[in-house]
C-alpha cells in the first residue's frame, strides 16, 4: 500500500497495474519461480527400476487426482482424467525413471537398437511378462499398441499420433523383437521420449479386436502393469491391487492402491489432503499447497507441466490483427510477472516465452527476462508496442473486439479481466468479454467465431518439435489464430530432422525469434503443479518432472 | 376422491410428458460440443469429418430427433433410463448408487425445517412483536438470504481449519455404515434444512396469527384450557395446510439446492451428478435427471393436495 500512496498522484486512484498487482496479492505467498536444472536427455538401457532396499512392504496408499474420466481409453486420452488412475495398471515399452521423471529406461523393451541413420529402432521386449488376464504379452501387442497410435481407426482419435508420424512399418521380428522402420530419421531424443511416454501404454491385441479397436466404454482392459482393477466408483474412488505376478520382481511396494477423485486445484481436494484423507495429492491449489508446506511431516513439491496459457488472436476475421505490429505490440504489453501474480492464489504459473522456458534450447531464464515483454519493468516495451501500432496505422487503438473467454476456469476469468485492463491501458484496445463454457469455446475458436481467445493447450512432449507442429503448425489442429509464416515453416521440417543437438539449439533459437515478431499467440504463462505428500510416503519426489503424464505408476513407492 | 386422484394423475402424466420435451429439445439446441469432455482438448482439435460422424453415430446423436426422442422414451420403459455417454455405464446404475444419499438430506432437511421453523413459527405467533419474535424473524430472513453453498463452504472449510476435520471421499450407504452416512448428509441436510426452516417460520406465524384470532380459539381459552393445549390441539391443525403446501414446494428448491450444496460440501449425489453431467454435456444424464426430479417433484404435489383431505375433514374431492 505504500507503493500505492506514493505512485498515486491523484487521491483515490489506483492505476491499473498496482490494482492487478493487489488484486493478485490477495492471500500470502509467493510464486515460485521455477530453475529446475535443464532436462536430462539420457536414456540408460541397464536402469529398469529396482525396488529400494529400505522399503516397506504392504499397506495402502491414498491418492488423491482428478480421476473422474469421460473414459476409459488411454490413448485416445489428454487428461490427467485418465492417465492418473489408469496408469498403475499398464506398462510402456519404455519409461521415464521415477528417480528424475527425464532419464530414459527400459520398460517392457529390456534393451533397443538404434540404426545409425536413425531409421530403425529395435526393441527386445521381455520374456515371461503376463497381462492381468494370464495372456502373454508378445511383439504382436506391441505392433496392434502403436499401429493404433500410429494409424488409428476412423471414430479413434489418438492425440499423439503426430510423434509417430515417420513410422512406416512396425515388424514382428520375432515374438519378443519387434522393429519401427521410420520413412525419415528424428532425433533419437525425440523418438525415445514418444515411446516413453506415459500415454503408450502396451494393451493386449485381443482387446482392441474384441472391442473393434475402440476402449472408451471398456472401464477394466487388461494391462501388465503393477496394479491390477479392483473396484471403481464414478467421481469417487479406483481400487487397485498389488499385481502378484509382476514381471518386475519384488515391485510394487504396496499392496493396495486407493485413488480418490479429487478436482483439480480444488477445495475440496485439498481439505482432502490437510485432514489426512489422502497420503500424497496432485495438482493442490496454491493456497493447501501452501498449507500444507507448512505443516509437520509434510513434503511440499513443485515441478513443471506440459502446458502453455494464451491467448489467441484471430488473423483471418480482424484484418488489425493480421497485421505482425499489431501482435507483436500486444505481445509487448503483457504484463507477465502481473499476470502470474493475478492467479497466485488460483493456479501456481511461471512466466514464458513460445517454447517451454525450462526446455534445455529454449532462451535461457536469464536472457529472457532480459527481452521486451518479459522484463518486471514493462515501460521500454509498451514504448516499443506503441511504436508499432503507430506504425501499423493503429495508433489510436482498436474498438470492440470480441474476447472469448472459457468460464469454468477461474485462472482464465482472472486473467480475462487483467489483459483487458492493460490491452486497453497501454494500446487502448478495447474488447468485450464473452465467457462460455469449455464446450463451446473449442466450437467457437474452431469456428473462429472470436477476436481474442484465451485457453491452454497441452503438448505430450518437451520436444519443441512437437509443440511448433501442434501449437503453431500451418492448419495444425490448435491453430486458432490461423496464423501462418513462410520462414517459420521453412525451419521446422529442419529443426524436427536435424540430429545434431547443437545446431539443433541455433534452429529453434532462429524458430524463437520468428514467433516474438510474428506472433502465432500471445503467451501469458506456464503452468506447474504443486504435489503434497506425508512423510511417510516414499520413493516419489516430482521436483524434476516434466508433467504428470510420464511418472504415474506407483511401483517404487512405499509407505512406512 | 378416486375420479380426483385419477384426474391429477393424468395431469401429472402431462406435465412430465411437458418437461421431457423440453429437457430432451433445450438439451439439443443449447450449444457446446459433447465430443470435447469425450475426446479432451487435443483429440477433439485432432478429429477429421470422418471421425466427428462415426462417433456421433455410436452416440446415437445422428439420428433424427424424433428418433432420439423415441430411443429415450424406450429406454426410460425399460428401466435402465439409457446410457452415459461417456463412461458407459447406465443412468439407473448412478440413480441407484447416489440417489439414496440425496434422498436422505432432502428427508433430513424437511426434518430439521419442520424442528426448527414451526417451534419458531409459535413463539413468534404467541408473542408478536417482542424480542424473541424480533429475533426469530431476523434470522428467518437471514437463512433465506444466506445462499445455501456459500453457508456450505464456510462449514467445510471451518471444520477443516478448526478441526481439521473432512467428511468421508466416497459414498457410504446408511446400511453399510450409519455413522460415515450421518457425516456425509448433515451438513447438506443442515444447511438446506436451516433456509426451508426460516420459510415455514415465517409461514406457521403468519398462519398461526391469524388461527389464534378466530373465535374457536377464543372459545378454547374461555373454556380454561391450557396455553399448550390450546395452541396444540386448537390452532396449530388448523395452521398447518399453507405449511404443508409450502414443505411441497420447497422440496423443489431442495432439489434444485441440493445441486449447489452437494458440490459445496463434496457430496457425491444426485446434484453433484447433475453438475458434472452438465459440464460434460452427457446429454442422457442430464435429461434423465431433470425428469427424475420433475417426477419427485410432481408426485409430493400431488401427495400434498390428497393430505388436504386428511388433515381437514371439511375438505372434500370429488
Amino acid at each position: 500500500m505504500t507503493d500505492h500512496t506514493s505512485k498515486s498522484e491523484r487521491p483515490g486512484t489506483l492505476d491499473r497495474r498496482t490494482f492487478l498487482k493487489n488484486a493478485g496479492a490477495v492471500g500470502a505467498g509467493a510464486i515460485v519461480a521455477s530453475r529446475l536444472s535443464a532436462p536430462a536427455r539420457a536414456a540408460a538401457q541397464d536402469a529398469t527400476v529396482r525396488p529400494d532396499p529400505a522399503a516397506k512392504r504392504g499397506g495402502t496408499l491414498r491418492y488423491g487426482i482428478h480421476s473422474a474420466s469421460a473414459h476409459f481409453d488411454v490413448h485416445q486420452s489428454g487428461t490427467v482424467a485418465n492417465i492418473g488412475p489408469q496408469s498403475p495398471m499398464y506398462d510402456t515399452l519404455l519409461r521415464r525413471s521415477p528417480k528424475d521423471g527425464q532419464t530414459i529406461i527400459p520398460d517392457l523393451a529390456e534393451r533397443w537398437e538404434i540404426a545409425p541413420d536413425g531409421k530403425k529402432y529395435t526393441f527386445h521386449l521381455r520374456k515371461g511378462v503376463k497381462f492381468h488376464d494370464g495372456a502373454d504379452f508378445t511383439a504382436e501387442d506391441v505392433k496392434a499398441t502403436y499401429e493404433r497410435i500410429c494409424r488409428p481407426p476412423k471414430g479413434v482419435v489418438i492425440p499423439r499420433t503426430p510423434l509417430f508420424a515417420t513410422v512406416g512399418e512396425i515388424v514382428v521380428v520375432n515374438p519378443h523383437t519387434i522393429e519401427f522402420r521410420m520413412t525419415e530419421p528424428r532425433p533419437k531424443a525425440y523418438m525415445l521420449s514418444s515411446f516413453a511416454s506415459g500415454w503408450n501404454i502396451i494393451v493386449r491385441k485381443k482387446t482392441l479386436e474384441d472391442n473393434g479397436g475402440n476402449l472408451r466404454q471398456v472401464m477394466n482392459y487388461p494391462g501388465t502393469g503393477p496394479f491390477k482393477h479392483v473396484e471403481r466408483r464414478d467421481k469417487e474412488i479406483w481400487i487397485q491391487e498389488r499385481n502378484p505376478n509382476y514381471w518386475n520382481k519384488g515391485l510394487p511396494l504396496v499392496d493396495r492402491l486407493e485413488i480418490y477423485h479429487g478436482f483439480p486445484f480444488s477445495p475440496e481436494h485439498g481439505a482432502a489432503f490437510l485432514a489426512g484423507k489422502t497420503d500424497y495429492a496432485r495438482l493442490l491449489d496454491p493456497i493447501s499447497w501452501r498449507k500444507a508446506k507448512e505443516m509437520k511431516g509434510v513434503t511440499a513439491g513443485v515441478f513443471n507441466q506440459s502446458v502453455i496459457q494464451a491467448f489467441w488472436t484471430n488473423m483471418q476475421r480482424n484484418k488489425a490483427l493480421a497485421d505482425p505490429k499489431v501482435r507483436r505490440a500486444i505481445h509487448l504489453v503483457m504484463d507477465r510477472p502481473t499476470l502470474v501474480e493475478v492467479v497466485k492464489d488460483t493456479a501456481p504459473m511461471q512466466v514464458g516465452g513460445f517454447v517451454y522456458p525450462f526446455h534445455e534450447m529454449s532462451t535461457p531464464r536469464a536472457e529472457l527476462e532480459k527481452k521486451l515483454g518479459y522484463q518486471k519493468d514493462i515501460g521500454p516495451a509498451v514504448q516499443e508496442a506503441k511504436r508499432l501500432m503507430k506504425e501499423a496505422g493503429y495508433a489510436g487503438g482498436l474498438k470492440n473486439l470480441e474476447f472469448l473467454v472459457r468460464g469454468d476456469i477461474a485462472t482464465f476469468k482472472l486473467w480475462a479481466v487483467a489483459i483487458q485492463a492493460m490491452l486497453k491501458e497501454h494500446l487502448n484496445i478495447e474488447s468485450n468479454l464473452r465467457t462460455v463454457q469449455t464446450s463451446v469455446w473449442f466450437d467457437e475458436a474452431a469456428a473462429g467465431n472470436f477476436d481474442l481467445a484465451i485457453s491452454a493447450i497441452v503438448s505430450s512432449l518437451m520436444d519443441p518439435s512437437d509443440i511448433f507442429s501442434a501449437w503453431y503448425g500451418k492448419g495444425g489442429p490448435q491453430n486458432y489464430s490461423r496464423w501462418s509464416n513462410a520462414s517459420f515453416y521453412e525451419l521446422t521440417p529442419q529443426i524436427e530432422k536435424e540430429l545434431d543437438d547443437n545446431k539443433r539449439r541455433v534452429l529453434v533459437r532462429k524458430a524463437e525469434e520468428i514467433l516474438e515478431n510474428d506472433p502465432p499467440l500471445i503467451p501469458i504463462s506456464y503452468e506447474q503443479i504443486y504435489d503434497a505428500w506425508y512423510d511417510k510416503v516414499h520413493g516419489q519426489n516430482p521436483s524434476t518432472f516434466f508433467g504428470i503424464y510420464d511418472v504415474v505408476r506407483w511401483d517404487n513407492v512405499w509407505v512406512s | 376422491m378416486q375420479k380426483y386422484l385419477i384426474r391429477r394423475v393424468l395431469f401429472a402424466v402431462v406435465t412430465l410428458f411437458g418437461v421431457s420435451i423440453s429437457i430432451f429439445v433445450i438439451m439439443r439446441v443449447l450449444p457446446g460440443d459433447p465430443l470435447v469432455a469425450i475426446l479432451g482438448v487435443e483429440g477433439h482439435a485432432r478429429m477429421t469429418p470422418a471421425d466427428r460422424e462415426r462417433i456421433m453415430a455410436d452416440l446415437g446423436l445422428s439420428a433424427p430427433l424424433p428418433v432420439q426422442y423415441v430411443r429415450w422414451l424406450r429406454d426410460i420403459g425399460s428401466g435402465q433410463l439409457g446410457k452415459s455417454f461417456f463412461r458407459g455405464d447406465t443412468v439407473a446404475e448412478q440413480i441407484m448408487h447416489r440417489g439414496p444419499i440425496s434422498a436422505e438430506i432432502a428427508i433430513l432437511s424437511l426434518i430439521v425445517s419442520w424442528l426448527v421453523g414451526l417451534p419458531v413459527g409459535i413463539l413468534s405467533a404467541f408473542r408478536p412483536n417482542s424480542i424473541p419474535d424480533a429475533v426469530a424473524r431476523a434470522l428467518s430472513v437471514l437463512f433465506i438470504a444466506i445462499p445455501g453453498f456459500w453457508l456450505g463452504m464456510l462449514i467445510v472449510l471451518a471444520s477443516l481449519f478448526w478441526f481439521g476435520y473432512k467428511t468421508p471421499m466416497v459414498i457410504v450407504q446408511l446400511w453399510q455404515n450409519p455413522w460415515e452416512n450421518l457425516q456425509i448428509v448433515i451438513g447438506p441436510g443442515i444447511v438446506l434444512g436451516l433456509a426451508q426452516g426460516a420459510y415455514i417460520a415465517r409461514m406457521s406465524r403468519s398462519c398461526l396469527l391469524e388461527v389464534i384470532g378466530e373465535d374457536f380459539v377464543r372459545t378454547a381459552r374461555a373454556k380454561g384450557l391450557k396455553e399448550g393445549l390450546v395452541v396444540m390441539r386448537h390452532a396449530l391443525p388448523n395452521a398447518l395446510l399453507p405449511v404443508i403446501t409450502i414443505s411441497g414446494v420447497l422440496l423443489g428448491f431442495v432439489l434444485g439446492g441440493s445441486v449447489a450444496v452437494e458440490q459445496a460440501f463434496g457430496v457425491p449425489g444426485l446434484g453433484r451428478a447433475m453438475v458434472s453431467a452438465v459440464i460434460e454435456r452427457d446429454i442422457i444424464v442430464v435429461q434423465n435427471l431433470v425428469l427424475l426430479y420433475a417426477v419427485i417433484f410432481v408426485l409430493v404435489n400431488v401427495l400434498v393436495d390428497l393430505s388436504y383431505a386428511w388433515l381437514d375433514p371439511r375438505i372434500r374431492y370429488s
